[in-house]
């Protein structure tokens, strides 16, 4: 590489993706290069303009922008090194025009752009004959699809892969792996075609002993029909995780029977579990307050056999301001006179602290063989985080680099988070009050995990990242529209490749070298704030005073590490043969055996 | 076949090494056997003891607790129980210390309680006690809270045993420390048994002029001389018998200036950079009107041994960084939040508390004064004089921690070590009075080492490659500080220990003797632990420089090119040679990133230092373990030392997971290497010898140096059951924070010196 990328590191995953689709595009795919960079099969350049980048460390820097279907790209002239930027359009939340014709001051003119991924870039233009107006509406159109009748890029991509993300999931063989259905457990195709419940999926896992009568009746009390399910079971002491939204019980405290006696049944579904835990995981007066709207939580009176818990894990509100905080204090430049307290009233470590240990409660409710009930409100944010963060503590499986994957599909994509909503693909309303960062808080509650057991997970922080920059970018299929149903309405499977498709071709740069295979152990992360730390090289990758790595240190080292034990297991090979060969001339052994066995040989001192 | 030669090589090579440690184990102490247990040292006596006293394990229930019996010796408080502890497993174990023990140096504070009458005392030397003690709680200085309950125990022996700990950790004079019975016995049984106690570690101890002789030959150093007329400390009484000069300063003129410096402490050589440029450290200029004159003399003596003749900087330390108080101030405050407070309630305020006990701004305001003392040596080419009053404190951090990030010598054990002899010990750094061993003068205590064995941690956070030790090193060295039979830490220069050395064996009526007695130094492992627990101390990441030249074509290193100077520097008209910069343009602390406003400014308010683009630059290029190391220095990129810090904290211990569990991993791997390395050799030399007959060659078991072996090739076994985030440490029995009278500790306590405060006391009274 010629040239660093100084100021804006560009993220790994997609210098990387252009690197493969080389190679794995068909001939017949024109590739046209763009200031150096290839384009994705699919992408298009749409225009590009001389421009000067502020950057906020280095101040203005002269180059070109150039803007396609996919992204902006901008090259400096005459700097060395080059300052690029690579900025996929999805990732941009709002454009805005910056000073006016008349503005004074020099690089007063031009476009402020905000991202969603924790930072901000603008612009400045000449001031005269409009010269921003066709860059602006283009970038608007072009960030704002959605907004403009256009199709996400995800729906042009022409990118090809050896691999089918698609199949990684397979609802059924997920549960068949778990051991489902069993004589408690059936799995039901009532919802088909999103009858019962159009958040969830098709395929659904209920107690054998509920009929599908039932579960209709139960889901006319549970907000949006989303009907305790099962999410996970104990492989050995059979208690479930099992995940919906909250009861309809409003003002009147109204009771519903079938939703009682459902919950009784799943509750008797484990012979262990006298009582059912139903984890409500907002705050109390939260759950109050739900009833003015309709909705509320399970009453003592109502349902005897269970306990209720909150865990006070704050709303999609609370959690977007959380980061938005959070982003005062980290971009463009950390906050360094009160750092840790600035950290502090972000309160963004303690939601963390507060989400991972309401899973490791859930955690450990099942591994001491009670089942429980998750939910909040709607059972697709809160709920989500707490189920898979649970199963990641329980099972093993969903620390592999597959079983990860499986569990995103299932918890998150599959049980409707409003990825969409949440996200705003394609959407120019940049304020809608739906946006919020439940995904990323989820994310960044596995890198917690990550750090304190550095060895329990296949794959590494890198993959993280990746999953984090294309719930943005609008490149792969895999994150876009709110559930399954919009998902098959949209054909997306059909029509898009799945982020999988493009990770899993690249499995080795994911991997966790420290990885040690483990079956039988919960994994209980410690949730103090002795521990938490700030994902300083997610939050703060853009600042250039903290040094850029693709790996970590760490794992670099035991790679290079591996890589001298091949070369001196080679060399002693080479050396016992020459040596054996030696032998056979002077006969003074009769050593017949082929290198192969000399190396197995050589290995026994160990 | 090969297991066999492997055993018979082992057998062949160890012998020697493997007698003198035994030999050397057993002139150290003598084990009692059961049913006393008593783990005792050469010289050690009891004191008093007491029976049937409960240790306390958990907070809130006694079943795990501890039966046994409580000895005060006159080196340690010993727990002797036949108890096993069902939670806990120690990993290592100190030669000098039984599992409960603690060094009496090691306690901070001795509390006595009596639940029934609702009294407590802080007991200090020579006190009486108008109550029968049903609880002692001793705080340690290496954080960690002890408390035994007498309920069962007779009453006047539990007192007896209460005072003697309180009376025997508060020394009235230094050569009540128990190093020195302890090296004067040893000398004699050695004598008795014809062994050598001398054998110690190959670490330069710079107190010979050999050792800097090398010292100036492998920095090329060659205008730089070693001075000799501190022998018997005859010119300054802090300074060592020998250290390093510019070769153009006569011994007479030296003389002659001495008298000017506080303490007669002349200017001290550090350290050469390979372009030529010079680290001095030096003591203020008591006399105002010589202070210019002497200045000038001594810049232009080091612009002389400067090879381009480059500019003298010079950076004051009192003016730029906290004083030894606020840092002790800090300190206490953090081991309030760390440990005493409880730990639920400080959840929330974790992290203002943190920054209000300011120990991380203090940490980061010397890594990055030490950052800019880089950058004058390496980016402008010019020499450094770092000034502090004694020249005895701050100093010691700064000079050390711009080593540490300038040259990877310092980074390697060996060179590591030997800095902290020359930087701290033999520089005259007062461990004495700032581990305040005596517990006299709270004034003067100050936890400086740690500070700088916290600094050097961030590094190796950062660089975990970069050293060829392990965090686990850096917390054993601190504690060995409380473990007062090394030579390292007793004293507060050289001259006081040959003085004290003297004095105690003249008290002994055997004047021939002061030389002889000899007290072991810390760099000497051996003495506290096993060759296999010394491991510990071995970064598996850590690979020496010939190395890294192995690697095949996807490892780059990165290789810092020798500098060379550019004509056009050497032909400006730069200031007069000798003509002193005041470095007043020196940033201070916080200042290091000009503020932005929090939007997008246009232009930078101030325009980038060079001291700043230095480090960026640096920064955007590949890091090289062996080259120059810089810390990265925003806020968000430094972190509290977790193993040191919260070790003992059960609340915060990771079963089974934390930093170690991937070091097991690496450590396999490393392992497995150095096994085939060994091979390789012995292939090698079977080869060229074409002898079928394996030459006992350095055999694997004894090059390796890693802890956790390998089992078998492609080791893939997950981490042992015991690992946690403190290990090797356990925080079982070790933290036992509690309640008095229902009102939490640390209600009593408000960051004072003291874990108790004087209103305690005056309630106990009443």
């Amino acid at each position: 590489m010629a040239e660093i990328e100084s100021c804006f590191v560009f993220n790994a995953s997609t210098k990387q993706s252009i690197f493969l689709c080389f190679q794995a595009s068909n001939e017949s795919l024109k590739m046209e290069l763009l200031a150096d960079v290839p384009l994705l099969p699919g992408e298009e350049r749409v225009i590009d303009k001389d421009i000067i980048y502020i950057c906020p460390f280095n101040g203005p820097v002269k180059g070109r922008v150039f803007i396609t279907n996919y992204r902006l790209f901008f090259r400096s002239v005459d700097v060395d090194p080059a300052v690029t930027l690579n900025v996929p359009l999805g990732v941009i939340s709002r454009v805005e025009k910056m000073g006016g014709a008349s503005s004074r001051g020099e690089n007063s003119y031009g476009l402020d752009i905000t991202c969603k991924d924790m930072r901000n870039l603008r612009f400045a233009l000449k001031q005269e004959g409009h010269s921003r107006r066709d860059i602006f509406d283009i970038l608007f159109r072009y960030a704002f699809p959605l907004s403009h009748g256009l199709q996400l890029f995800a729906f042009l991509s022409q990118e090809k892969y050896q691999e089918n993300g698609w199949t990684v999931y397979n609802p059924v063989q997920e549960f068949r792996r778990q051991g489902l259905p069993n004589d408690q457990w059936r799995i039901t195709f009532l919802n088909n075609n999103y009858e019962l419940c159009d958040t969830y999926p098709t395929i659904l896992v209920v107690p054998y002993s509920a009929s599908d009568e039932d579960l209709r009746k139960v889901a006319t009390f549970r907000s949006r029909g989303r009907i305790p399910v099962l999410s996970w079971i104990h492989p050995e002491n059979q208690a479930v995780i099992t995940r919906c939204s909250q009861p309809l019980v409003g003002m009147s405290g109204k009771r519903n029977r079938d939703d009682e006696r459902y919950l009784d049944i799943i509750r008797a579904t484990n012979k262990m579990t006298s009582k059912l835990t139903i984890f409500d995981a907002r705050p109390n007066v939260n759950a109050v307050a739900n009833k003015a709207t309709g909705g509320g939580y399970e009453g003592e009176d109502a349902y005897q056999n269970a306990e209720l818990v909150f865990l006070d894990i704050h709303n999609i509100h609370v959690m977007r301001e959380s980061l938005k905080k959070l982003k005062d204090i980290v971009y463009p430049n950390v906050e360094e006179s009160h750092w840790l307290s600035s950290l502090e009233s972000t309160h963004w470590l303690e939601h963390i602290k507060l989400v991972l240990s309401g899973a490791i409660q859930v955690a450990d409710k099942i591994s001491t063989g009670s089942s429980v009930v998750v939910h909040c409100s709607d059972g697709w944010d809160r709920t989500a985080q707490l189920t898979s963060l649970a199963m990641l503590m329980l099972d093993s499986y969903y620390r592999t680099f597959r079983g990860f994957q499986v569990l995103l599909e299932k918890e998150w994509i599959s049980f409707g988070h409003k990825f969409a909503s949440r996200i705003g693909h394609g959407d120019k309303n940049h304020a809608d009050a739906d946006r919020s960062p439940i995904f990323l808080q989820f994310i960044d509650c596995v890198w917690q995990m990550t750090k304190q057991f550095p060895t329990a997970f296949e794959f590494n922080e890198r993959l993280l990242v990746a999953v984090l920059d294309h719930l943005y970018s609008c490149r792969f299929g895999t994150f876009l529209y709110n559930c399954e149903s919009a998902r098959d309405a949209n054909e997306v499977k059909m029509k898009t490749v799945s982020l999988w498709s493009f990770i899993n071709s690249d499995r080795a740069s994911y991997i966790n070298p420290f990885y040690t295979v483990e079956f039988v152990h919960v994994l209980y992360p410690v949730a103090s704030m002795r521990h938490l730390e700030l994902w300083v090289s997610y939050y703060i990758r853009w600042n250039p005073r903290i040094r850029q790595q693709q790996h970590s240190p760490m794992e670099q080292r035991y790679k290079e590490l591996l890589a001298l034990k091949e070369q001196y297991l080679r060399k002693l090979e080479e050396l016992q043969l020459s040596d054996s060969t030696s032998h056979l001339s002077n006969s003074t052994a009769p050593s017949p055996s082929t290198p192969s066995q000399r190396v197995t040989h050589l290995q026994t001192p160990f | 076949l090969f297991s066999e030669l492997l055993v018979k090589s082992v057998f062949v090579s160890f012998p020697l090494d493997l007698q003198r440690q035994i030999l050397r184990c057993l002139t150290l102490m003598l084990r009692l056997s059961p049913p006393f247990g008593l783990l005792m040292c050469i010289g050690e006596i009891v004191v008093n003891e007491v029976n049937f006293v409960r240790k306390c394990i958990a907070v809130d229930s006694s079943r795990e607790d501890l039966w046994g019996k409580l000895i005060c010796t006159n080196f340690k408080v010993s727990f002797i129980t036949h108890d096993t502890l069902q939670l806990q497993k120690f990993q290592y174990t100190n030669r000098l210390l039984g599992e409960h023990d603690i060094p009496l140096a090691c306690v901070e504070q001795v509390v006595t309680v009596n639940d029934a009458k609702g009294k407590q005392k802080v007991l200090g030397s020579n006190q009486k006690l108008k109550f029968n003690p049903t609880e002692l709680i001793i705080y340690c200085k290496d954080f960690r809270i002890v408390r035994f309950r007498f309920d069962e125990a007779g009453p006047e022996s539990a007192k007896k045993v209460c005072l003697a700990v309180a009376h025997y950790s508060h020394p009235a004079d230094p050569q009540l420390l128990f190093g020195f019975e302890f090296a004067w016995k040893r000398h004699h049984s050695a004598r008795l048994n014809g062994v050598d106690i001398e054998g110690g570690p190959q670490v330069p101890l710079f107190d010979r002029p050999s050792d800097w002789d090398r010292e100036i030959k492998r920095t090329g150093a060659s205008e730089w001389r070693v001075c000799s007329i501190n022998e018997g400390y005859a010119i300054s009484p802090s300074l060592p018998e020998y250290f390093v000069v510019p070769v153009s300063l006569a011994d007479q003129d030296l003389k002659q200036y001495s008298g000017f410096f506080a303490g007669q402490r002349l200017p001290l050589w550090c350290w050469n950079h390979p372009n030529g440029s010079a680290l001095v450290r030096m003591a203020s200029i008591k006399d105002p009107v010589q202070q210019r004159k002497l200045d000038q003399r001594i810049c232009t003596a080091i612009t002389k041994s400067h090879p381009k003749r480059s500019d003298v900087l010079k950076s004051d330390l009192d003016k730029s960084l906290p004083n030894i108080q606020d840092i002790q101030t800090a300190f206490v405050r953090l081991r309030q939040i760390c440990v005493i407070e409880p730990f639920e309630e400080s959840e929330e305020r974790w992290l203002s508390s943190m920054e209000g006990s300011r120990w991380l701004e203090y940490v980061r305001a010397f890594l990055k004064h030490a950052a800019e003392v880089v950058y004058m040596l390496e980016g402008q080419h010019a020499s450094v004089i770092l000034q502090e009053d004694e020249d005895r404190d701050l100093s010691c951090v700064i000079s050390s921690l711009v080593l540490i990030m300038l040259d990877p010598h310092y980074r390697s054990l060996v060179g590591f070590q030997g800095l902290v002899q020359r930087e701290w010990v033999m520089a005259g750094h007062r461990f004495l009075d700032r581990c305040n061993h005596l517990k006299k003068n709270d004034k003067e205590e100050s936890p400086l080492f740690l500070l700088l064995l916290d600094c050097v941690w961030q590094l190796l956070n950062q660089y975990p490659t970069a050293f060829e030790f392990t965090e686990t090193y850096l917390t054993v060295l601190s504690d060995s500080m409380w473990i007062p039979i090394f030579s390292t830490f007793l004293f507060n220069c050289p001259r006081q220990r040959a003085e004290h050395c003297r004095e105690f064996v003249q008290s002994k009526n055997s004047v021939r003797e002061f030389n002889m007695l000899r007290f072991p130094c810390v760099w000497d492992w051996d003495q506290q632990f096993s060759r296999k627990d010394q491991a510990l101390f071995n970064s598996p990441l850590y690979v020496g420089k010939g190395t890294s030249c192995i690697h095949n074509g996807t490892v780059k290193t990165f290789r810092r090119t020798k500098k060379t100077y550019s004509s056009t520097l050497r032909g400006l008209p730069s200031l007069p040679n000798g003509m002193l910069m005041e470095v007043e343009t020196l940033p201070r602390r916080n200042s290091l990133a000009q503020r932005l406003r929090p939007d997008f400014s246009v232009a930078r308010e101030a325009p980038e230092s060079p001291s700043e683009r230095f480090f960026r630059e640096w920064l955007t290029r590949p890091a090289d373990p062996h080259g120059l190391l810089l810390p990265q220095l925003l806020p968000s990129h430094l972190r509290l030392w977790k193993l040191y810090f919260l070790r003992w904290v059960p609340e915060t211990q990771i079963p089974r997971g934390g930093p170690i569990t991937a070091f097991h991993r690496l450590s396999l791997l490393a392992d497995e290497i150095e096994a085939l390395q060994a091979q390789l050799r012995r292939c090698g030399s079977a080869s060229t010898s074409t002898s079928t007959v394996s030459t006992p060659n350095i055999s694997h078991s004894e090059s390796s140096r890693m802890y956790f072996k390998a089992r078998s090739p492609d080791d893939l076994s997950s981490p042992p059951e015991y690992l946690t985030s403190s290990f090797p440490f356990s925080p079982v029995g070790n933290l036992c924070r509690r309640n008095i009278l229902g009102t939490p500790f640390s209600k009593f306590l408000s960051g004072a010196k003291i874990w108790l405060s004087t209103e305690t006391l005056a309630s106990e009274t009443l």
